[in-house]
């Protein structure tokens, strides 16, 4: 068959095919039937043509029809509210369950230096000014303390939405960048991670030494549960990234990373709606100061415990199901 | 050493798709009409809710959150699957098979942005993105996925009209391809050009008329090549 026949031959179904293209390219319902049937006979026609070295205006065309074809054919249809659902009822707490290891290592590189700083900065207020100015120190004293400034005093209910709005953009952008720094062999997401605890730390450890520890201690009780296991965990996430580049074990080292990302992603899903939870809790109820203390770290107290207990529980198989499915696989 | 940067994925039809990965340039380009879109965006809110106050404060910092996180991600998500800048570049972005990107890539790839920016002015991408061949950066690198030209470009035209003349000996697919390769490229190259490279296919060539350079003899020659005969010699084809 010489290409002339073969064009002849074959064009009114790369015609059509190029229709049904433009056809799904422009609205919603399309044939998608007759495009995959187009698709698989042109595939052939491609295979043919490259075979038998046609010309190149031939095998272009075909490969241009070809590509689109498999684009609209292999396209993701399920965005569902399901997907999102499954997502935070399992995926996510399963996700942090698989990599138990990471998160040890990054709850540890966040909670010694926390525990270290604090605690110097508890024996020796002047610690603080190792790492902020005066004036942010100043800052610290005069928002915790039980002055007219203090926190939450004279807020109204605006300022709390600008302060939702400050929290959503600054504390999700420092996760999201906490677990991007882990492609560099992990020492982004550690750096990270100490950083931030020594930084906390020594503000909580002066701030209870100045003898502000009711106020602060009520403050951050409740959004910590959400905030602090937030940071941790999009550490954790890094770690396994740069994990992946220092041992790629079986894989190389692109698969390895490229595994460990898709693995990674579903816990920072969750660290965004963790975050979300912790800016909304910081900015409505953290700052509230008619609540008394006592119900605060009641509330806070079941928050540290439902975030645990989620992380740790939810999405695992009941003991009979998983038994059935093994069955099942057998 | 291979010189072009074509990146074949395989489908489970058997047939290689040919991507063709975007360099630094596009990208950088359709990078910088996003930042502009995405200022101008920006300024626009500013006016619409900077009289509003405080409310209105947390409106712009939560845009401000969306516009430098999930403002790639939703575009990628289209069926465009490029963001106004790249689409504007005639880029997209793809998984490494060539498939549609999926929601876990998109989102991945742009997180990484992170990392690519560091440690300013991303730097580490930059260097990542020149030191690959197919040009990924680290987002992509995490997340499998591929910036491509989206539209094909064609380098041949059509074979110019002549009289079909069979070879002086049967030629074999690759040469059959290189011959109708130089045809489709009459209108491109010079004259003078053109006669040279068909001067190296002179062993093949048919005499000819007297006087025919051998430009005009190839192209006779690719005419058969495609399948055009000679009526009289189709005439003798169908009585056989």
């Amino acid at each position: 068959m010489t290409p002339l026949d073969f064009e002849a031959a074959y064009a009114p179904i790369w015609a059509e095919l190029e229709q049904v293209i433009g056809v799904a390219e422009s609205k919603r319902k399309f044939d998608g039937a007759r495009l995959a049937t187009l698709y698989r006979r042109v595939c052939e026609h491609l295979a043919l043509a490259q075979a038998r070295a046609y010309p190149i205006h031939l095998t272009q065309r075909l490969e241009a029809l070809t590509q689109n074809a498999h684009r609209l054919v292999y396209r993701r249809h399920d965005y569902g509210m399901a997907r999102f659902a499954r997502l935070a009822l399992v995926d996510f707490p399963e996700a942090v369950r698989a990599h138990r290891a990471f998160l040890w290592a990054a709850a540890l590189m966040f909670l010694l230096p926390l525990v270290a700083a604090g605690w110097a900065a508890y024996r020796d207020p002047g610690f603080i000014l190792h790492l902020l100015d005066a004036g942010d120190v100043q800052q610290f004293d005069a928002m915790y303390g039980d002055g007219a400034e203090a926190l939450g005093r004279k807020r109204e209910a605006d300022d709390d939405w600008e302060m939702f709005g400050y929290y959503v953009m600054h504390n999700i952008g420092i996760g999201f960048r906490c677990f991007a720094a882990g492609i560099f062999a992990g020492v982004g997401s550690a750096a990270v991670l100490v950083f931030n605890g020594i930084q906390i730390g020594a503000v909580g450890g002066y701030l209870v030494a100045a003898g502000h520890a009711g106020n602060f201690l009520s403050f951050v009780v409740t959004h910590s549960a959400f905030e602090l296991t937030a940071i941790v965990l999009a550490g954790a996430a890094g770690l396994r990234l740069g994990y992946a580049w220092l041992a790629p074990g079986r894989h190389t080292r692109l698969e390895a990373l490229r595994l460990a990302a898709r693995h990674a992603v579903v816990i920072v899903y969750g660290v965004v709606g963790l975050l979300l939870v912790a800016a909304a809790v910081e900015a409505f109820w953290s700052s509230a100061r008619w609540v008394p203390p006592a119900v605060k770290y009641g509330v806070g107290g079941a928050c540290w415990l439902m975030v645990l207990a989620y992380l740790g529980w939810q999405g695992r198989p009941r003991a009979g199901t998983s038994a059935m499915k093994e069955r099942h696989a057998g | 050493m291979r010189l072009d940067t074509l990146h074949t994925a395989e489908t489970p039809e058997g047939i290689a798709l040919s991507l063709r990965p975007a360099g630094i340039v596009a990208r950088g380009l359709a990078y910088l009409i996003d930042f502009a879109i995405r200022l101008c965006i920006f300024f626009g809110l500013a006016m619409l809710f900077g009289a509003l106050g405080k409310l209105g404060g947390a409106v712009l910092l939560i845009s401000y959150f969306c516009l430098e996180w999930l403002y790639p991600v939703v575009f990628e998500l289209t069926r465009a699957a490029a963001t106004p800048g790249k689409r504007a570049m005639g880029l997209r972005v793809v998984m490494d098979s060539g498939l549609p990107v999926t929601p876990a890539a998109a989102f991945t790839r742009n997180l990484l942005r992170a990392a690519d920016f560091m440690p300013s002015f991303y730097f580490a991408g930059l260097v990542s993105m020149l030191w690959r061949c197919d040009s990924k950066r680290l987002g992509d690198l995490a997340a499998g996925t591929l910036v491509v030209f989206s539209d094909q470009v064609n380098l041949h035209g059509d074979v110019p009209a002549a009289e079909p003349q069979a070879p002086a000996r049967p030629l074999s697919a690759q040469e059959q391809l290189a011959v109708v390769s130089w045809a489709g490229r009459a209108t491109r190259l010079t004259p003078e050009r053109f006669d040279e490279l068909a001067r190296i296919a002179e062993p093949v060539l048919a005499p000819g008329a007297i006087g025919a350079g051998a430009s005009q003899r190839l192209l006779e020659v690719a005419q058969w090549v495609l399948g055009r005969r000679a009526v009289a010699e189709a005439r003798e084809g169908r009585k056989q």
